[in-house]
């Protein structure tokens, strides 16, 4: 049963590497863009959701960018290295970082350990009871 | 004078409560029975704070300008509503109210736990003394709502606009009382070590306060986000933002310690977890009221801060952590264990443990990893929506199917698994309705489908439940509500459509299928701003929809708020709101087509029923 239910997470893990989450919307290169980066004028606003100048005038650049031919990847990179990895909302993973991302699977995963040894050690007592 | 009478009854309680530290402290060495001298002094304290925060409140709702507190939150052209509300809208005000929570508590405690062990009952309230005294302290020596202008200025500077609002107006006291309810939890877990009192009974008293704090926290955190819903105008009710974050986190932790007193008032096991749980709760409470107050976070809800209150506060909070490890350390004796078995309702509890700390542990890394990170590397980052999705929603899958599972176990061993074919029925049809709503819209099919499938399973089941006369109606409901919860959740996130146009009056735009016309703009003055009403028709195929959404032009202080205009039907919201663009006579006109919005407000709000039903049931 707890091989089957641990199979089953990693492979629920797995998934989650290959698939990320996704919002649909009308324009959506430019809106999902949009959606990551953070408004630097506004307060902890995002582009997408802002109506300040800079927020207008970072969606026009985007839909510049996409119409000759610049993929995601290249727009995300172009606005980093021009204000900074503050702008986008969803860190890369580099030194700095690997712990963010990390940290909370290694204690979801100790903390399943430490339930797994819990449970055994409670088994092995009934055990000797019985 | 009024401000006097407020601000004698602050030092006055500060010196019951030194007064009650001593009773309390005497009381316990003497291990006698409980003096109910303790119980006058708690009662003059209560009520020196009542009259100092009523003093407040009437310098709020008279525009005393005198008081310094006042002249800088309000104004005489406010309704009376907002004068009231404007008491708690601030620093110093929001404090008196934490303070007069905290001795209401205290109050109730003394009443409602009679029945309990004596010197747990002193040791709880010298512990909750100690608290009461570090915000007396506080208020006293950083944020006296009571201090005086010479010479008192005619007219105040009024109360941030986007705070008027019915919905925030109440929002601060109810996340407030929950909270101060995990004061009393901490409390009563350091007097329940130190008493080693950790046994049912305690469990079943810790419960009561859990289920109060638990439910407070919900609605205070659903009203915030319906706020944010409407008065931000972005459309979205949830942003993942830092302050947002902070109230999440003492949820999680009260959730989990909700299914953990269970396990700990049935079969007397976990209590070292329990501990754990009931500290970190107001441990995280205080932290997030920390974060807010000292302005490190960066937040659209940061109205009010100031750095060196942050450093008491950080002072404070080192204190009671200190107390808190020294006391679990120094009284932790009782890891002892009962038979448990691997398929049993206490395994199901400890999972969905597990799990919440897991979200708990995602939400309070993200919030504060990038704060570390700058002063560590002074590498600024931002972490947002993205990364608490991608974190926190594949965990949902197994969590919610262990949801549907758990609450049926039982408590010892479960014979067999009992396995009906309508619930494997139910489980694909589960699937093949969340692979078609993902399939007919252009999305990762695999994984929705996945995520859909468990929620709707667990609506099945929950559904199938209601009948099932073993299980407790609070927690039926509960559950049901959690998963119409997600599945509205993620139905949203799906199908919400938005589009936006920058028009002058009288002009019009097709974009996709929506035409939106912007017919007219009209000014009027209500109360204490200026009303901009457009309106806007947005008509699709044959459905003509007309909006008037506003934009408020407020003089003191000088601020623009925009209100949406929301239609709400059962399935679907549907809103417009306009921005003023700057310079130019243009707005900008935002149209967005939000679904399940109702449920979520409703399955959020029956979620905290739920736990309300539970209450009821245990306090009978």
């Amino acid at each position: 049963m707890t091989k089957k239910l641990l199979k089953l997470f990693y492979f629920l893990f797995f998934l989650n590497l290959l698939f990320s989450y996704n919002v649909n919307a009308q324009n959506p290169q430019v809106d999902e863009i949009a959606k990551n980066l953070r408004c630097l004028i506004c307060q902890g606003q995002s582009v997408y959701d802002s109506n300040s100048e800079f927020a207008l005038s970072l969606k026009t650049l985007i839909s510049q960018k996409l119409a000759s031919g610049n993929s995601e990847e290249d727009i995300y990179n172009f606005l980093k290295s021009k204000y900074g990895e503050w702008i986008v909302y969803e860190p890369e993973i580099n030194k700095y970082t690997l712990l963010l991302w990390l940290l909370p699977l290694f204690l979801f995963i100790f903390g399943g350990l430490l339930i797994k040894r819990k449970l055994l050690i409670n088994r092995v007592k009934n055990e000797k009871y019985n | 004078m009024l401000n006097l009478i407020g601000n004698y009854s602050l030092i006055l309680a500060l010196i019951t409560s030194f007064i009650i530290l001593i009773l309390t402290f005497k009381n316990f060495k003497s291990k006698s029975i409980l003096n109910l001298s303790i119980f006058a002094t708690i009662s003059v304290q209560f009520f020196l704070i009542c009259v100092s925060f009523i003093t407040l409140l009437l310098a709020f709702i008279n525009s005393d300008f005198s008081n310094l507190a006042v002249y800088n939150n309000s104004h005489t052209a406010k309704p009376l509503f907002y004068k009231i509300s404007g008491t708690w809208g601030n620093h110093e005000g929001s404090l008196l109210l934490w303070l007069f929570v905290l001795s209401l508590f205290i109050v109730i405690f003394f009443f409602k736990s009679k029945k309990l062990l004596d010197s747990f009952r002193i040791l709880t309230i010298f512990f909750q003394q100690l608290i009461i005294l570090g915000f007396l302290l506080f208020i006293i020596f950083t944020s006296n709502p009571f201090q005086l202008i010479i010479p008192t200025p005619i007219e105040g500077l009024g109360l941030n606009p986007i705070l008027q609002d019915p919905a925030l107006a109440i929002h601060p006291p109810i996340l407030y009382l929950g909270y101060v309810g995990s004061s009393i939890i901490f409390s009563s877990s350091l007097a329940a070590l130190v008493c080693n009192y950790t046994n049912k009974d305690w469990a079943n008293d810790l419960k009561k306060w859990t289920l109060i704090s638990w439910i407070f926290l919900t609605i205070g955190i659903l009203l915030g986000s319906i706020w944010a819903y409407y008065e931000l105008g972005w459309g979205g009710f949830w942003f993942w933002d830092p302050v947002e974050n902070v109230s999440l986190m003492p949820w999680f932790c009260l959730s989990a310690l909700l299914h953990c007193t269970s396990v700990l008032e049935k079969r007397s096991n976990l209590q070292s977890w329990t501990v754990i749980l009931a500290l970190s709760t107001f441990i995280l409470s205080m932290s997030g009221t920390f974060l807010v107050r000292s302005g490190i976070l960066n937040s659209v809800h940061t109205f009010a801060n100031d750095p060196e209150r942050g450093i008491f506060v950080l002072i404070f909070l080192t204190v009671l952590i200190f107390i808190a490890l020294i006391i679990y350390f120094k009284f932790n004796n009782i890891e002892k264990f009962s038979k448990s078995y691997l398929l049993s309702k206490e395994t199901a509890i400890v999972i969905n443990n597990w799990f919440m700390m897991y979200f708990l542990a995602v939400v309070l890394i993200g919030t504060v990893y990038p704060i570390f990170l700058e002063a560590i590397t002074t590498e600024k980052i931002s972490v947002g929506p993205p990364y608490f999705n991608q974190l926190i929603i594949p965990f949902l899958i197994p969590f919610l199917l262990i949801m549907s599972i758990g609450p049926k176990l039982d408590w010892i061993k479960n014979k067999k698994l009992e396995i009906k074919i309508i619930k494997i029925v139910l489980f694909f049809i589960s699937i093949l309705i969340s692979y078609l709503i993902a399939k007919n819209f252009n999305t990762q099919v695999l994984y929705s489908t996945l995520l859909i499938s468990s929620a709707i399973y667990l609506f099945f089941i929950s559904i199938i439940d209601l009948k099932n006369k073993s299980l407790k109606i609070s927690q039926k409901i509960s559950h049901l509500s959690f998963s119409i919860l997600i599945i509205s959740i993620i139905l949203n996130s799906l199908f919400s459509e938005e589009v936006s146009v920058n028009l002058k009056k009288g002009e019009e735009k097709k974009l996709s299928n929506y035409l939106l016309k912007f017919e007219n703009i009209s000014r009027s003055q209500i109360d204490n701003f200026t009303s901009l009403k457009a309106e806007i028709h947005v008509i699709q195929s044959d459905q003509k929809l007309k909006f008037f959404p506003e934009l408020r032009l407020y003089k003191v202080p000088e601020t623009i708020t925009s209100e949406a205009d929301i239609k709400t039907n059962l399935f679907s919201d549907n809103l417009v709101v306009v921005n003023y663009l700057k310079n130019t006579d243009y707005l900008n006109i935002r149209y967005q087509k939000k679904p399940f919005m109702l449920f979520i407000w409703l399955s959020a709000f029956m979620l905290a029923v739920g736990g309300f039903l539970g209450l009821r049931k245990n306090f009978k």
